[in-house]
């Protein structure tokens, strides 16, 4: 479920701003590169907005975000609605008490990462990342925050890349996004 | 101290440390219904009383003290940052501030700290370095009306950047920002979790005085005195809300 495109007028604005790098980060990827968004303070205003006009009020108290783009967006969300940030991180860089969720890439495996303790059960949480392509890291995420009993209310990204069919891998988690890219 | 330290030892890490940081952050659901870590620890530890200090008692914090008192709010944001011993290295206190992320009003306010100090200050750019910078950068960025640029580690950033070598304690590293996100003459604020010995703050200034930029400030949520980064930033002021030794 995207967000109503054709009527919001602030989604174009957030549209036009991503730009897509050719061949990186290896030859044949079309890069989808949020930076420019950051570079527009209106239009990066309007995209955290979107999001918090979504989730305030449904008794969220925790947004995870993935390293590193996630914790871009994922703390001013966090901080408007008076949840709490959780970063999930690449392996080792968390200090301390952790629990890992191990996920396949195109080639090989990663690892993501979350504090013991920083989520209780019963919890009602969202992930947020800039991207989603495959699902894989997303799906990653939802495991950690349901191993320690959390409900996952949604996954919010600004950019879904549908050819790549992440939405499914959901296991009928819900996905919000901005915009579409192909 | 001491038989603290072997009751840590003898307890199951993982329930140890989120009973702890439970009972540190959570002191309103106390004698309500405990969370399930907390159950696991008793269960473990029947014939002890547990009343082991939570691991960032062991450091002194000493809040940012000013002629008239120190801002209220700096002694809860400073109480929730926790220190962790020996990581990622021995040796090491390691400063974390994820345990302050977790507390809304800790957070909320030290946003607020910043923002109260820039936002009449015509800053155009908020420069964060990845990737503790990228929690804090952004929200303060947003309140004052300033771009976000992010400043990463080498390969990250598509397209063209450019980069600034820097040295660690044993070898370089590479910190890079995209070509084009600034321009000549923008007064920027350059923003990270922590400044220890300042090598990281100063590859960003260096970056960004490179394409014409006026470093106005550095702000860190945490100094760590000891190191010197202050001194390593030479004419460049440092704003920090806490200083730890």
């Amino acid at each position: 479920m995207s967000a109503c495109k054709d009527k919001d007028p602030r989604i174009n604005g957030i549209k036009t701003t991503i730009r897509v790098v050719p061949d990186f980060p290896k030859p044949g990827i079309m890069f989808q590169d949020i930076t420019p968004l950051f570079l527009q303070p209106k239009a990066f205003k309007d995209s955290i907005d979107i999001f918090i006009e979504r989730y305030q009020g449904k008794n969220i108290s925790v947004v995870a975000g993935i390293e590193a783009r996630g914790f871009i967006f994922g703390p001013s969300i966090a901080l408007a609605i008076g949840a709490k940030f959780v970063p999930l991180r690449k392996p080792k860089k968390l200090p301390g008490e952790v629990i890992s969720e191990e996920y396949i890439l195109e080639y090989g495996r990663d690892c993501l990462e979350m504090h013991v303790g920083a989520v209780e059960p019963g919890e009602r949480a969202l992930v947020v990342d800039d991207l989603i392509a495959t699902g894989g890291t997303l799906c990653a995420a939802m495991n950690l925050l349901e191993r320690v009993g959390a409900e996952v209310v949604e996954c919010a990204c600004v950019i879904e890349l549908p050819d790549l069919k992440g939405r499914e891998r959901l296991n009928g988690k819900p996905l919000y996004v901005l915009v579409e890219a192909y | 101290m001491m038989q603290a330290i072997s009751l840590l030892n003898i307890l199951k890490p993982s329930s140890r440390f989120a009973a702890s940081l439970q009972r540190r952050l959570c002191p309103s659901i106390a004698g309500a219904t405990a969370p399930v870590s907390v159950h696991l620890l008793r269960n473990l530890s029947q014939s002890y009383r547990v009343s082991v200090p939570p691991p960032w008692c062991c450091v002194q914090h000493q809040e940012m003290a000013s002629d008239d008192g120190q801002d209220p709010r700096i002694s809860r944001i400073s109480s929730v940052i926790r220190v962790i011993p020996d990581f990622p290295k021995p040796g090491i206190m390691f400063q974390d501030i994820t345990t302050l992320l977790l507390d809304t009003k800790a957070f909320r306010d030290t946003i607020d700290l910043f923002v109260e100090r820039y936002k009449d200050k015509n800053i155009s750019v908020v420069a964060g370095i990845e990737a503790r910078g990228f929690i804090f950068g952004p929200p303060i960025a947003l309140a004052i009306g300033a771009k976000f640029v992010p400043m990463r580690k080498p390969h990250k950033l598509p397209g063209e950047v450019i980069s600034e070598e820097y040295a660690l304690e044993y070898g370089t590293d590479v910190m890079e920002m995209h070509v084009g996100a600034v321009e000549a003459g923008e007064r920027a604020l350059v923003v990270d979790d922590l400044i220890a010995t300042g090598g990281t703050l100063c590859a960003a200034i260096r970056l960004l005085e490179r394409v014409g930029v006026h470093v106005v400030e550095c702000a860190c949520v945490i100094e760590l005195p000891e190191l010197q980064g202050r001194k390593r930033l030479g004419d460049k002021p440092l704003f920090v809300l806490v200083s730890s030794t």
